[in-house]
């Protein structure tokens, strides 16, 4: 008989009565929040376990793996062992309410997974089927007489997902009965799958755009016409996985068709500041001025050390006699706007999957990390009520940080670098940035790693988590607007500890040359990674049926195009599978054969024996044409772009002018400035063992909290030579993108740069990775302004392009995100275009890692830069020279100048030091423009230094032993002072 | 030439720092393998070849239920006799992080084969903490911190539990903490405060001083570069690598 038992873990008598510092926190969260007022809250942890028959003496089994003997007592269902009205007394409740948290069915559960593999130790329990699901137990007390309803809605602002989970509100009589003890159970997915059908494609325009919105596709009416054209030739219509595996194929997500596009860009008359770039066609913004610029860098250089650049996962660079590195860097936006936590989380693990998929297959050694978020104080202190249907950002804050916390932390993978960038504009999408670099041996088994090698006759092998319903549609997805009726099914959960099996596995079958080619499932699911690596041999036959399931059910579309998380697909030859197999069971890692490579040309899924798609891959890769747009901006467009915005009028001007003093501390304080080390010391920066350069210095007696430049990342510990590291470091300013886009991505590309000259990196071997976040650049009824936005798209383009050529640089990655607007009733909000752009360099010896903070009291500051970033090759040049200073032992410390200013950074050099600056200069100290270090140096090499460069040196002052900043003529401020400013949030909080 | 030291370290459910761990070992002349645990499972017998076992840091099963909870019942499950046997013959054991988690959930310490007394609890703070700590290394029978005794070193912390917490009342907290001062079971101290753990233990040896668990990653502290700042880095001491040396040459005695 079926027995489902209920086990509550409580602190024991020993344990403190009092709330801990997290619940506090929580109360005080609730108060600030919902205006709430919490006095007691205390949170428990439960398990339902659902076994095939009574387990006999359950309550022992389950206190020894549950619980921790020395703090802990188990509260049993079985021998309802507790009185927990009186247990709540002595924690000082009167009149708890318990708000019970479980999942909806068929959410990953990574608790429950856990602790099922426990119980499968316990010898006597092998013999049961077991099943279990995790759940918490918050009880709360609150003076305000809160209704059921009440208390369910305010769980949803903070500890539960809508989406997710579900929550059972129980009072005192409940709670007296053990109401919920009496009879747990586990809910199961119900689901019937629906047969593969036939879609009738010859209807009427409107019929058709009903069926591409009910389905999710996302395809353009001409994408539709264009697929039924097709189908004709074929004398037949397309089937629903068919049309599925297109839409996920098509998707803006998958095939990036903004970027191939035919662009007109047309200027009018430009405000005086902006760059004029003429009228002209672009045929593919990818081709012209991404490849296009690393074309030309490779081939101006001749440069060795691409090794693979822009058709694999991530681009692959040589700047180690060992090893090779590889980076990706992906935003994951749309699923953190809808949990926060699960979207963040399968970002950080989505882009190592990336990695793992690289060539034959590449380790994570580092993740980085950009979120782009709004504050809600912003929107208190301006009288602003949000849409509803707008999450909180500071939940979205929290919850983005939680996902990358978890998901760098328990992969083992050290977060070095980062940012926080605020903007009122993000409160509709947050953007998640997340990236991976990754090593890998230059060659294997006496081949390159990082070539893909599978054969016709390979077989496809799925291995890593099950198949659900979660992701299902998250390409397509996150190639529209966020409305209201997105699906819930859309949000996946990342599952840490399967994925690390799976990364572990997946190295050592590597190792053992047990594969010919690996991808990663990740957006559109296996028809993404089969269909791409079906490119390759021209040919696959999927076998929907033997795909492992969570759960019966599932449609065999849903098989093809779900984006449930963990899985990579391999391409195995048929003499290597029986060891392949083996080894991953041994791994505990679940692999299924579901088909094989062929080179007929055609994608062949079948369900059961029958044929459920028949695609050909030359149609599906090969046929879509571009896209015709027009890009055009002028004077009118700017300044419609500025009053057409969703606060125009709405935000209180910036208060008055204060004394320099005052401005500085405020700058210190403000947003995009002051400190997250609260939040970054969460981020495990250091694991492998590997991180040179780590978020943050200073000096051991004030304690390190003044940022750093760039991550710096030893290769040793990862096979690579002993006396040889690299850099990582990002630039992003999506503020001045409503003065020029051009000027925008100028400065995100050279503050990515300069940080990691900054840090020793030398700017000879340098790549670049670009991720665009864009509001909807195509016009339509609902995006009036789409011209405009993709003539700042061409802008920025062009911008990246001209830079990186005058620097070398090539780019060796990147992506896009298009759109990144939220739209609900009359409300339009869209990001500020932002273009994150990643640096890795290449430290080519350990002795010339340099930090930003002050060493040594008599050394002189000198600024490196122009005062307006216009000539690039002359600003190479600049670098350059900096970095033989660097190499050559004169540089004691160097830090970039970027928001805030000369006088900013001149603090952050200082701030966390025993040490203080004596400045004499007629310069703008807050004027913000790229191109600019502050350096120090020995006095004794003085000369020598400014020998180096002939112009844009220029001499500030020196550091002296007394801690504060001191402008000659202007103002004094002591380190305590600014220190105190900067760390406003992260002080005691960490 | 002379016979070299052997050092297991397990990997595996979850395991981050298997490599660092074995460089640490390898960097001083051991000889080192990473074995998965599944693999040791399989063929117990393998831990008799080894003088050292390491367990890594990490993330074992994801910590949950408590971290090392799993890794823990999964060792003592599958090589609890094999385990036994190293210890008894006093070979080496150091437990980092999630190791040391894992050694006290399995009831290796403070003390092997007796009841438990002790356990590592969520931080005061109630999240996960990176950063370098300074630390006092008490007088004690510990094999691996013997160089280092009476010194004050750095380390780098990278935990959500590590606040050590004893059973019982308050009395028998006392007394129990009373009875690792008074036998030399104290490893390590942090000189302040950091995650609220009792009397700022960081690290834990057993009776006999052969198997030290610690919060703090020595193997994260191995050269200068990895120190935690610009001056650090020139002028500061990398004593992680003296917990290895320390062991390495214990063993290298014993040979």
């Amino acid at each position: 008989m079926k027995t489902t038992y209920r086990f509550e873990i409580y602190p024991n008598q020993h344990q403190s009565t009092e709330m801990s510092l997290s619940e506090m926190k929580m109360t005080e969260w609730f108060f600030k929040y919902c205006n709430i007022k919490f006095d007691k809250l205390f949170k428990v942890n439960y398990f339902l376990l659902e076994s095939n028959e009574p387990i006999a003496g359950i309550d022992d089994f389950a206190k020894t793996i549950l619980t921790d003997s020395v703090t802990e007592v188990l509260f049993s269902s079985e021998s309802k062992n507790m009185d927990l009205v009186s247990y709540l007394a002595k924690r000082g409740f009167t009149e708890p309410v318990l708000c019970d948290i479980s999942f909806k069915p068929g959410v990953t559960d990574n608790s429950a997974h856990a602790v099922l593999e426990a119980f499968k130790l316990i010898p006597d329990l092998k013999k049961y089927e077991l099943n279990v699901a995790s759940g918490e137990c918050y009880f709360m007390q609150s003076a305000d007489s809160l209704t059921d309803q009440a208390f369910e809605k305010v769980s949803y602002e903070k500890i539960a997902n809508q989406l997710l989970q579900k929550v059972t509100i129980q009072r005192r009589e409940a709670l007296a009965t053990n109401l919920r003890m009496q009879a747990p159970k586990i809910i199961e997915v119900v689901s019937t799958p629906d047969e593969s059908t036939t879609i009738d494609l010859n209807i009427d325009n409107s019929s058709l755009l009903k069926l591409n919105t009910d389905n999710c596709w996302a395809l353009s009416l001409d994408e539709i016409h264009f697929v039924r054209e097709y189908f004709k030739t074929l004398d037949r219509s397309p089937t629903d996985v068919e049309m599925e595996i297109i839409a996920q194929s098509w998707s803006e997500h998958c095939k990036h068709k903004i970027f191939a596009s035919h662009i007109e860009y047309s200027e009018g008359e430009l405000p005086s500041h902006m760059k004029k770039l003429g009228n002209f066609e672009v045929k593919s913004l990818f081709k012209t001025y991404i490849r296009g610029a690393t074309e030309k860098i490779k081939a101006d250089r001749n440069l060795q050390w691409l090794i693979s650049i822009f058709h694999d996962n991530a681009g692959i660079v040589r700047f180690d006699k060992n090893v090779d590195v590889c980076i990706k860097v992906e935003t994951h936006n749309s699923p953190s706007a809808l949990d926060p936590y699960g979207g963040a989380l399968t970002g950080i693990l989505g882009v190592n999957r990336d990695i793992l998929g690289c060539g034959q297959g590449a380790k994570p050694i580092a993740n980085t990390n950009v979120f782009c978020l709004a504050e809600d104080s912003f929107f208190k202190e301006n009288n602003i009520k949000l849409h509803p249907k707008l999450k909180n950002p500071d939940r979205i804050a929290e919850g983005v940080h939680l996902g990358v916390q978890d998901g760098g932390n328990k992969s083992g993978v050290p977060t070095v670098n980062g940012a926080f960038v605020f903007d009122k504009d993000y409160v509709g999408k947050p953007l998640v940035f997340c990236g991976t670099i990754g090593v890998l041996p230059q060659t294997e088994h006496n081949s390159s790693t990082a070539e893909k090698r599978q054969q016709p006759g390979d077989y496809i092998v799925m291995s890593g988590g099950k198949i659900g319903k979660d992701g299902i549609h998250g390409a397509t997805f996150s190639s529209m607007e966020l409305n209201e009726n997105a699906p819930a099914s859309v949000v996946q959960i990342g599952d840490p500890i399967t994925q690390k099996r799976l990364g572990d596995f997946l190295i050592e079958a590597r190792k053992l040359n047990l594969f010919s080619s690996v991808t990663d499932n990740g957006a559109g699911g296996l028809s993404s990674s089969v269909g791409e690596m079906a490119g390759l041999t021209n040919g696959a036959i999927v076998d929907l049926e033997r795909a492992p399931t969570k759960y019966p059910g599932l449609s065999p579309f849903e098989l093809m195009v779900s984006e449930s998380q963990e899985r990579m697909t391999f391409s195995v030859p048929k003499e290597k599978i029986h060891q392949f197999l083996q080894l991953s069971e041994k791994r505990s890692v679940l692999s299924s054969v579901i088909g094989e490579f062929t080179n007929q040309g055609q994608l062949l899924v079948r369900y059961n024996g029958k044929v459920v798609a028949d695609l050909n891959l030359h149609f599906l890769h090969e046929s879509l044409r571009p896209m015709q747009l027009k890009a055009h901006i002028d004077q009118t467009s700017v300044e419609q772009s500025k009053k057409s915005h969703w606060l125009n009028g709405k935000v209180k001007d910036a208060s008055a002018s204060k004394d320099a003093k005052a401005q500085l501390l405020e700058l210190m304080a403000s947003p995009n400035v002051r400190s997250h080390e609260h939040l970054v010391r969460r981020y495990d920066h250091e694991v492998k063992a590997a991180t040179l350069v780590k978020p943050f210095t200073g000096s051991e007696k004030i304690g390190r909290h003044a940022p750093t430049d760039a991550g710096v990342i030893w290769l040793y510990p990862h096979g690579g030579e002993r006396d040889n590291a690299i850099s990582v470091s990002c630039g992003i300013a999506p503020q001045i993108s409503q003065h020029d886009a051009y000027e925008m991505a100028v400065w995100a590309l050279d503050e990515a740069v300069r940080n990691s000259v900054c840090v020793g990196a030398d700017p000879a071997e340098m790549v670049l990775i670009d991720n665009y976040c864009w509001p909807d650049p195509i016009t339509s009824t609902k995006n009036p302004d789409g011209a405009h936005k993709l003539a700042q798209l061409v802008r920025a383009s062009k911008a990246i392009y001209d830079l990186s050529v005058d620097y070398g640089m090539p780019f060796v990655s990147g992506k896009d995100s298009m759109k990144n607007d939220f739209m609900a009733d009359d409300v339009k909000i869209s990001v500020q275009p932002t273009l994150l752009v990643t640096a890795m360099g290449r430290v080519r010896s350990l002795n010339h890692i340099t930090t930003s903070e002050a060493k040594t009291a008599g050394d002189l500051v000198y600024m490196i830069g122009p005062d307006q970033l216009t000539d690039f090759k002359k600003q190479l040049g600049l670098y350059k020279q900096l970095h033989q200073a660097i190499s050559k032992g004169f540089v004691n410390s160097a830090h970039d100048v970027s928001e805030g200013g000369l006088a900013v950074s001149l603090t952050e050099k200082i701030m966390s030091t025993t040490l203080g600056l004596e400045i004499e200069t007629n310069l703008d100290l807050f004027k913000e423009s790229a191109g600019r270090i502050v350096v120090t140096i020995n006095p004794n090499q003085q000369k020598e230094f400014t020998s180096l460069f002939a112009t844009d040196c220029t001499f500030l002052g020196k550091v002296t032993d007394k801690a504060q900043l001191t402008i000659k003529n202007q103002f004094s401020v002591s380190n305590t002072e600014t220190l105190a400013a900067y760390r406003i949030k992260s002080a005691g909080a960490i | 030439m002379s016979k070299k030291v052997q050092a297991l370290i397990l990997t595996g459910d979850g395991i981050n720092c298997e490599n660092e761990t074995a460089l640490a070992f390898s960097e001083h002349g051991c000889e080192t393998k990473i074995m998965h645990v599944q693999d040791l499972i399989d063929q117990p017998g393998l831990l008799n070849q080894f003088q050292i076992l390491a367990l890594p840091g990490g993330f074992s099963f994801g910590d949950e239920i408590g971290s090392g909870q799993i890794l823990a019942l999964k060792l003592k499950y599958s090589l609890g006799v094999a385990l036994t046997e190293f210890i008894n013959k006093k070979k080496l054991i150091i437990g980092i992080c999630n190791g040391f988690q894992v050694l006290v959930r399995l009831g290796l310490l403070p003390k092997p084969f007796t009841e438990r007394q002790m356990t590592l609890s969520h931080n005061r703070q109630g999240h996960f903490i990176n950063k370098w700590v300074n630390l006092t290394v008490p007088k004690s029978n510990c094999i691996w911190t013997k160089s280092l005794q009476g010194k004050e070193i750095a380390l780098p912390i990278r935990h959500g539990e590590g606040k050590i917490t004893f059973a019982g009342d308050q009395a028998t907290q006392h007394n129990t903490f009373q009875s690792l001062v008074n036998n030399g079971q104290i490893a390590l101290s942090y000189t302040e405060d950091v995650n609220g753990s009792y009397q700022q233990i960081a690290g834990v040896t057993d009776p006999t001083g052969c198997i030290l668990g610690l919060m703090p990653h020595p193997e994260a502290a191995t050269s200068n570069w990895l120190l935690p700042d610009g001056t650090a880095k020139k002028t500061g001491q990398a004593f992680g690598q003296h917990f290895f040396i320390n062991a390495i040459k214990h063993c290298e005695e014993m040979l």
